[in-house]
């Protein structure tokens, strides 16, 4: 460890935020039973003290990562377990440790580049046997497969694979084969192939709420492969991308299936008990909550469909505030500004940061846009926040990427030969 | 190094485009708030005042509740002014429900002592004695300062006292549940008064002022169709100000058939004026949210009957009394622009915090200031020659109308005008239905209304 104080510190910080959440249930909260609070308490402050402990297992160049992880993973613990009362979500609390554990195999498995690179075969395979699972096993053009009570989401595991798809694929830039008057590489046609099945799967299985978060991985790893290894990125690249962009954005909206177009057009306002429902009562749900929230365990949205994942941004809005939701976004847009401070030590370990970050954002912002009427509602859910193990886990495990970008395993640099210390000869001064 | 900045460029970017998203929502949460909360099951509604402090819509009122305000205090603004039951659409409290919500996103809702309130510009004493003076009768008034825009008068009959609920709403009379100021209605001779102002900024006043057409009781067009006038046997030779004086029918049918007003330019005219022409989709008045109607007529060939009937304000021409007031506005005030009718004259917040205040704003250029001049001569000579003894006390300029409506069956009567003077500037539109089944005559309300606009005003 390079630095035991601010560690200590660090952990003293995430602690005194929970405390103060903590604080505030007991102090507002809407519990009937003194003993659902001090079980919530009691498990938020034993995951933080024993996460402390468990990453000091690991030799890491920073832990900046692993703070905010567990900080933000324990906000969203006692969020979901205030919604509407104050009851402890045990299910949540589950899938936060596995989000802990997927991070922490996350970082054991990406941080070495090399190691990686020799199982690339393996993750197009991965994507494969996903894209395979959502063919076969889901429901009639669905995307969760259900296993007794409980659901997966395959689609979920597709997306850390495909940031790895594009991360280990760069160093392929070099190996151009001319074919007649082009220079080809065929891992690029390999990933623009990857992309395009998976838009296909994903408007088959109507999950086209996933496809803007594929678009961003892909687009984040296009653009940093063309540029490899010394080309800029100019402003002409970034011109022709975004004229790209918007030309596949136009294109999309034109052919987009009659629900999506239904929702592109939708008065949610004039719908207020149809389609518009959820985000309409989103809305008012934020109104109401105001600056400071109603209370935790005071709001009315925990009645609402989806209100812990689709509309969550919305109902934590209404009982902490929407100033506490900003801050909620904002620990998790540092998170995900960690590799500007702390610089990825390699081109793939960057390519990865980049993958993750624009996963992360691209689906915060599907979510919280969505539900309040900025863009179409999709229904996708904000990493670490929002409920449902497919997501919590794929996000520990995204959050493991970001920490092997930035404390990833080098080569160990070769080992000096010690040179034979020559014996000194007395020097002798003149008398 | 560099190919690492590379990857934090694009980080950067994905950052920043999420950023400026969140900012955006913030914003749009801010200012929006106050309307999704009354799209909520609670809220707690405030006050809407008249200009001297008289309530016009209490919010606070428990339904049922007829104790507190004596049964019709209310009816004379109940289709105006409106109230939260849905029932009504087009009214002020309906239009902008979410200013007289005691909520704002810093305070939440806001239980008792809350001070969202509408400050309007009605006079609602004015506007009672203006309700009052219909004696029963169905019509509406209107009337303006034509220098400010303040909405004084607004009143439409039948009308109903929102206290005493919607249980009895299926005997409700026909259109007591809406505003006829904002609905277009047939103008009758009031018609003439855009015709005469086209007709002067496509001719100009020396050439228009020098026509004269001859009246022998009914015009036969050109198209070999009859324009009857009122008067049987007919008014003679006629200029400009005598023809709208008498407001003769065959000389406007005449006017209409003239050379030196070719269609195409009168259509244009009209357009600029506001008029939907041939079938256009209206255009609306915006009023503090209350959509107001303009007008429409159809205009295809100078010798047709329909287009010169509809020149004449008969046939499928329509004017909201709104519109009708805003032209007189235009004329009135010597500039050609249109004063932009208000009624919000200020609105507080929760807090009694005033947060937003009216200001005039005129319409563009519809004329010249030498057609208003003009025409202001010819309405003020109409009304000092015509109207002096039932409206006296006043300086105005005037225009009746009798309309046909309900396929010739009934008439109703129309007044529009100004009056000419700095201290009480006035513009105002009357119409009374079916004026054959009353001695009332527009005249007296009026009288009425400026009598007591002016012991408020003045």
């Amino acid at each position: 460890m390079n630095n035991p104080v601010s560690y200590v510190f660090s952990c003293l910080f995430v602690l005194i935020a929970h405390g103060a959440m903590l604080a505030n249930v007991f102090i507002n909260g809407n519990y009937d039973n003194i003993s659902q609070p001090v079980v919530l308490a009691a498990a938020v402050l034993l995951l933080d003290v024993a996460y402390f402990i468990i990453m000091l297992f690991f030799r890491q160049t920073s832990y900046a990562v692993d703070f905010l992880l567990i900080l933000v993973l324990n906000m969203s613990v006692i969020f979901q377990s205030c919604f509407g009362e104050i009851k402890f979500s045990v299910k949540h609390y589950i899938t936060a440790i596995v989000a802990l554990a997927a991070c922490r195999g996350g970082y054991l498995i990406c941080r070495d580049y090399k190691w990686i690179q020799t199982k690339r075969k393996y993750i197009y395979a991965g994507v494969g046997i996903c894209m395979v699972l959502i063919l076969t096993l889901t429901g009639s053009r669905s995307m969760w497969i259900s296993i007794g009570s409980s659901t997966i989401q395959p689609s979920e595991f597709m997306k850390p694979l495909f940031v790895l798809a594009c991360a280990t694929s760069v160093t392929e830039q070099l190996n151009k084969k001319k074919v007649l008057i082009f220079n080809v590489v065929y891992e690029n046609l390999a990933l623009f192939g990857l992309m395009l099945a998976i838009c296909l799967l994903q408007w088959w299985c109507r999950d086209l709420g996933s496809l803007p978060t594929f678009m961003g991985i892909y687009i984040s790893g296009f653009m940093l492969r063309i540029c490899y290894p010394k080309a800029k990125l100019s402003k002409k690249t970034f011109a022709f991308a975004g004229a790209a962009l918007l030309v596949a954005a136009i294109i999309a909206m034109r052919m987009a299936p009659d629900y999506v177009q239904q929702r592109l057009h939708s008065d949610i306002w004039n719908d207020i008990n149809g389609d518009g429902y959820q985000q309409s009562q989103a809305l008012i749900g934020i109104a109401n909550g105001g600056w400071i929230g109603t209370g935790p365990g005071h709001g009315k949205l925990c009645e609402v469909f989806a209100h812990d994942n689709d509309i969550v941004f919305a109902t934590v809005c209404e009982e902490w505030g929407l100033l506490y939701a900003l801050m909620m976004i904002f620990v998790l847009l540092i998170m995900m500004a960690v590799p500007l401070i702390v610089p990825p030590r390699s081109y793939y370990h960057g390519t990865m940061a980049a993958g993750v970050c624009a996963a992360f954002t691209v689906q915060t912002a599907l979510n919280i846009f969505g539900s309040c009427n900025m863009i179409p509602f999709t229904g996708v859910t904000i990493p670490f926040i929002s409920s449902g193990g497919s997501s919590m886990l794929v996000s520990g495990f995204m959050a493991g990427m970001l920490i092997a970008a930035i404390s990833p395993k080098l080569d160990e640099p070769p080992k000096r030969m010690k040179m034979p210390v020559q014996p000194q000869r007395p020097r002798r001064y003149p008398s | 190094m560099k190919s690492i900045r590379r990857c934090q460029h694009i980080i950067s970017l994905f950052l920043v485009f999420f950023i400026a998203g969140m900012t955006i929502l913030v914003v749009k949460i801010q200012h929006e708030a106050p309307f999704y909360m009354m799209n909520s099951d609670e809220h707690k509604l405030g006050m809407v005042y008249d200009r001297n402090g008289d309530v016009l819509f209490d919010g606070t009122l428990e339904e049922g509740d007829t104790s507190k305000y004596p049964y019709g205090h209310f009816i004379d603004v109940g289709n105006i002014i409106g109230d939260d039951k849905g029932q009504m659409s087009n009214t002020l409290v309906a239009k902008n429900i979410e200013k007289l919500n005691n909520y704002s996103f810093s305070e939440g809702l806001v239980s008792e002592g809350g001070k969202a309130a509408i400050y309007t510009t009605l006079d609602h004493k004015a506007n009672q004695a203006v309700y009052n003076s219909f004696l029963g009768n169905d019509g509406c008034a209107v009337a303006y300062n034509y220098v400010t825009g303040e909405i004084l008068v607004c009143t439409s009959l039948p009308s109903l006292d929102i206290t005493q609920g919607y249980a009895n709403i299926e005997n409700f009379r026909s259109g007591t549940l809406l505003s006829k100021t904002l609905c277009g209605t047939v103008p009758g001779s009031t018609q003439k008064v855009s015709t005469v102002l086209s007709a002067l900024e496509i001719m100009g006043p020396d050439v228009l002022l020098s026509k004269s057409f001859t009246c022998l009781g009914k015009y036969t067009n050109k198209s070999g169709k009859d324009i009857d006038c009122h008067e049987l046997y007919g008014h003679g030779t006629l200029n400009l100000q005598q023809a709208v004086e008498k407001s003769c029918n065959p000389f406007f049918a005449q006017l209409i058939e003239d050379p030196d007003l070719p269609l195409n330019r009168l259509i244009k005219m009209y357009r600029k004026l506001g008029y939907a022409v041939n079938g256009e989709d209206m255009d609306y008045i915006n009023i503090d949210g209350i959509e107001c109607e303009t007008a429409s007529t159809t205009l295809t060939d100078p010798y047709d009957f329909q287009t010169q009937w509809g020149c004449i304000g008969q046939g499928d021409t329509l004017v909201s009394p709104i519109q009708l007031m805003m032209w007189q506005s235009a004329i009135a005030n010597g500039t050609g622009k249109m004063t932009m009718p208000h009624l919000i004259s200020k609105v507080t917040n929760v807090k009694g915090k005033i947060s937003e205040t009216a200001s005039t704003k005129h319409s563009s250029r519809l004329f010249s200031e030498d057609t208003a001049h003009t025409m202001r001569q010819i309405l003020t000579t109409n009304g000092a020659n015509n109207y002096t003894y039932l409206i006296y006390g006043y300086d105005l300029g005037i225009k009746s109308g009798t309309a046909q409506v309900e396929n010739g069956n009934k008439e109703n009567s129309l007044l529009v005008g100004f009056v000419d003077d700095a201290e009480l500037p006035i513009a105002f539109c009357v119409v009374l239905e079916d004026r054959n089944s009353t001695y009332l005559k527009p005249e007296q309300i009026v009288k009425v209304m400026l009598d007591q606009l002016s012991a408020d005003l003045k």
